[in-house]
């Protein structure tokens, strides 16, 4: 059977070098035929690909162990749920993974695009058809999962032997988010090569007009959107598992999935430069290649061993290759853009400091500013050795100076950028639409002031939330209020309305206030309060308006694991509130140790309770209690901005009226132009707008 | 000895054999116990097995989430330099001593390790200062193509005309 899987990943490599080789010759000769059997073989490396997955999942499923990563990786007590992540547990199967998702990916766009865009698809199919290529060189030559234990027999001669069971899935792995979030992360890694490979493609191709930059918004915002969720659910993960009380370390790993979603962010953004101003052209593909590389460098960095990190499950010496790749691409980037800059001229033209594209250029400036110094904090250690020999290290502390002031900004122009009109916003429209947001969010700034809230980024962010959420209330409301007027109906349905008329600028809007969230929630830690303590039965400890009263202790179990848990009352004001169940699973196949957290979480904050273990001083048991406010609003901001963004990537619907002219002298520019894309959606079903 | 220098030698006993554990550290004002605690954060954890500060050493996935015996012998040693009255500079140049650079949880802000702390904020202020010429250039560019936008009647070709005209008549 592992003979199948090995033959499928050998055949999916022919045949996606068949499809980069072909679809070379193809463009070319101009020979349609040949152009076709590329695109076809690019679309059969998916099923050639789904057959190893398939393979190595039903060696995990039918406990056959004589492949060396399922016996590294699993064990017959491992629940089914499980069998299945344990396919991404490690450096062979999750770069296995990698190739399924991008040639799932390449699926979709070639089949979606098979009659489309005879010109261009060519071009993407030879740029995704390089990308496998490397991919599957690696599946097969460097880190093949379908690997073999041998031993040597009598004779001499090796065996193929099967052990009994696996040393099992790691524990900090065995957590139902993690069958989710890496699925997620990499559908938004292997996601942007699809946005790569059409901007490669258009600039290669010359391909003319602007339809390359619509298709390319639209898969970097589906990559985007899974990257988002990745890291949202990886916070979530590390939040509730590492036991630690926070959600967000700056480790390697973590800043390796922040790097291309930041510069995609920029890219969605300054997009509407060239669609509406057909301006900032090479900016917008070089942000694109930027993102893509940014993605190999990630995974360089993370599996290469070159930066210390808490996920190093899956160092190895496969980072020669990524250099090498990474080298390549840059190459071949710097000489398409090299060749066909004249194609990329913009037609750049700003009529005032003061205008919806000028917020763009500091969007971009300052979203560029975050991922600079995320990238130079991760790769510091690495840089301090080249230059000193001796490695330094480069904590949560430098990350958090350098990284909040600029977070604070870009909430600032959350809040102004899409207020803004294009070209020209006169003083007046500006007193006009931001008076009430400022001068309320001053006054929110001021009431928490009184009420003894003393941390200044924390103040800064409450202030610029109520700003940010008080623009976009106040888009909705102008809109809704004209749409109701119009068409008779009450404010929520005018909202909806508005809404899907527009769904790019409404769901952009969504998105915003989903950030804003995440802002508020991230603000909420500078609050944060912790105790630890030792706790036997009867005993008990405070922590803001709770007592934690420890009850029992006892030791439940399965086949899986041993576990340790404290049976906790939580009372406030004398009254038992509820009981919680830290717990501490040891699990006898790998080893290892796992927390389990018991978390209360309201919006207003979080009770967060760890087992700790027992003291290695005295043996007693320590129980750790934290007090940290808001977190669950980074969670409800991510889903707002995943909702917002599903959203976005909807297509207009066609309004039923068309709507008049806004009326006279109450509404500015940022007004008048925002009916004049109503007035447009009418017309126009699924045009993309701001 | 009396009966009662017995009970008292004995209360004392019982009264030292009931402390809790770390009684006998040196004891640290509130102040030196505030700065100990922040001095604790600015030097990692050496055990290998985490990348924790020692002052927050939790050891993830281990057999105690709490500080390892290594943390704890760092934080000791923390709380005896603060009490013996060292400065910050020089307890951390001590550790910077014993276990080398890596040991500080951030780059010092001196020598080469002080590029880490001023390149996130110099290549932004560059990046700003060429933002800021490119957006000028691009609003001299187009004068009269921009006050075009507003009134979008004058056929193109008219403003590359008189947009010709202009560049002629400059020195």
């Amino acid at each position: 059977m592992d003979i199948l899987g090995s033959f499928a990943l050998l055949l999916a490599l022919i045949v996606a070098a068949y499809a980069f080789f072909a679809g070379i010759a193809g463009i070319i000769t101009r020979r349609a035929l040949l152009k076709k059997s590329a695109l076809n073989a690019g679309m059969a490396v998916f099923f050639l690909v789904t057959i190893a997955v398939a393979v190595l999942e039903f060696f995990f499923f039918t406990n056959n162990y004589s492949l060396a990563y399922v016996a590294e990786h699993s064990n017959r007590a491992l629940p089914a749920f499980y069998k299945f992540a344990a396919l991404w547990a490690g450096q062979e199967g999750s770069l296995l993974w990698w190739s399924w998702l991008l040639s799932a990916y390449a699926f979709c766009v070639l089949f979606l695009n098979r009659k489309k865009h005879p010109e261009l698809m060519p071009y993407v199919g030879v740029v995704i058809a390089g990308v496998q290529i490397f991919f599957l060189t690696l599946n097969n030559f460097v880190a093949n999962a379908f690997n073999v234990l041998a031993a040597p027999a009598a004779s001499g001669a090796m065996n193929v032997v099967a052990l009994s069971d696996g040393r099992g899935l790691t524990p900090l792995l065995q957590y139902p988010e993690m069958v989710i979030h890496p699925p997620m992360l990499y559908l938004g890694y292997t996601g942007f090569t699809i946005p790569f490979a059409f901007a490669l493609a258009a600039l290669l191709g010359r391909y003319p007009g602007e339809k390359w930059i619509h298709i390319t918004r639209r898969w970097t915002m589906i990559a985007w959107m899974f990257q988002t969720i990745g890291i949202i659910l990886g916070a979530h993960w590390a939040y509730n598992m590492l036991g630690w009380g926070g959600y967000w370390e700056w480790d390697p790993v973590e800043n390796a999935s922040l790097l291309p979603w930041i510069t995609a962010t920029a890219f969605l953004h300054s997009v509407m430069m060239q669609e509406k101003r057909g301006m900032m052209k090479i900016w917008n593909v070089w942000l694109v290649f930027t993102t893509f590389m940014l993605c190999i460098l990630g995974t360089l960095l993370t599996r290469s061993g070159a930066v210390n990190s808490v996920h190093a499950f899956a160092q190895s010496s496969i980072g020669g290759w990524f250099v090498s790749f990474l080298a390549i691409i840059l190459v071949v980037c710097l000489l398409a853009y090299w060749k066909n800059k004249d194609y990329l001229r913009s037609d750049n033209q700003l009529d005032s400091m003061i205008s919806r594209e000028s917020s763009f250029l500091f969007n971009n400036l300052i979203l560029l500013a975050a991922c600079f110094a995320v990238l130079w904090g991760t790769l510091f250690p690495v840089i301090s050795e080249w230059v000193q020999g001796t490695k330094v290290s480069v904590g949560a502390a430098f990350f958090d100076s350098v990284n909040v002031p600029i977070a604070l900004f870009l909430l600032f122009l959350t809040g102004v950028g899409p207020l803004l009109a294009w070209r020209k916003t006169s003083t007046d429209a500006l007193k006009r639409n931001f008076a009430w947001p400022a001068g309320i969010g001053l006054v929110a700034g001021a009431v928490a002031f009184t009420l003894g809230f003393r941390d200044f980024y924390a103040l800064m962010c409450l202030m610029l939330g109520v700003f940010v959420v008080l623009t976009i209330l106040l888009e909705f409301f102008r809109g809704a209020r004209v749409i109701a007027s119009r068409e008779s109906t009450n404010m929520l349905t005018a909202v909806g309305s508005l809404t899907m008329r527009n769904t790019r600028r409404y769901g952009g809007y969504i998105v915003h206030l989903g950030m804003v969230m995440v802002f508020i929630g991230i603000a909420g830690q500078a609050f944060n309060k912790d105790v630890r303590a030792e706790l036997k039965i009867g005993q008990s400890l405070r922590i803001g308006p709770y007592t934690i009263l420890c009850q029992n202790f006892d030791q439940p179990g399965n086949d899986n694991y041993q576990s340790q848990r404290a049976t906790l009352e939580v009372l406030r004001n004398g009254k038992s509130e509820m009981m919680l169940f830290p717990e501490r699973r040891f699990f006898p196949a790998s080893g290892e140790t796992e927390t389990i957290v018991a978390n209360r979480s309201t919006p207003l904050w979080d009770l967060y309770v760890v087992y700790a273990g027992q003291s290695p001083q005295d043996g007693n048991p320590v129980i750790q209690a934290h007090l940290n406010p808001l977190v669950k609003w980074i969670w409800f901001g991510g889903i707002v901005v995943v909702i917002g963004t599903l959203l976005a990537l909807l297509p207009n619907r066609r309004a039923s009226i068309v709507l008049a002219p806004v009326r006279e002298k109450a509404w500015d520019g940022t007004i008048v132009e925002a009916a004049t894309h109503k007035v447009a959606a009418v017309s126009t079903r699924g045009a993309g707008d701001d | 000895m009396t009966r009662r220098t017995a009970l008292i030698l004995g209360a004392l006993l019982a009264a030292i054999a009931f402390l809790p554990s770390g009684a006998f550290a040196q004891q640290l004002t509130p102040e030196q116990a505030a700065r100990a605690k922040a001095l604790s954060l600015k030097v990692k954890c050496m055990c290998g097995g985490c990348n924790d500060p020692a002052g927050a050493c939790y050891h993830s996935g281990g057999t105690f989430s709490g500080p390892c015996d290594m943390a704890l012998s760092e934080i000791k040693l923390v709380d005896e330099k603060v009490a013996k009255g060292e400065s910050d500079d020089q307890i951390l140049k001590d550790f910077v001593a014993q276990y080398g650079p890596t040991v500080l949880v951030d780059p010092p802000k001196k020598g080469f390790d002080l590029a880490a702390w001023v390149m996130p904020v110099l290549l932004p202020l560059i990046a700003l200062v060429l933002v800021w010429e490119i957006a000028r250039r691009w609003r001299h560019k187009h004068p009269l193509a921009a006050a075009a936008g507003s009134a979008s009647q004058i056929p193109p070709e008219i403003i590359a005309r008189v947009q010709c005209d202009i560049e002629k008549d400059e020195p």
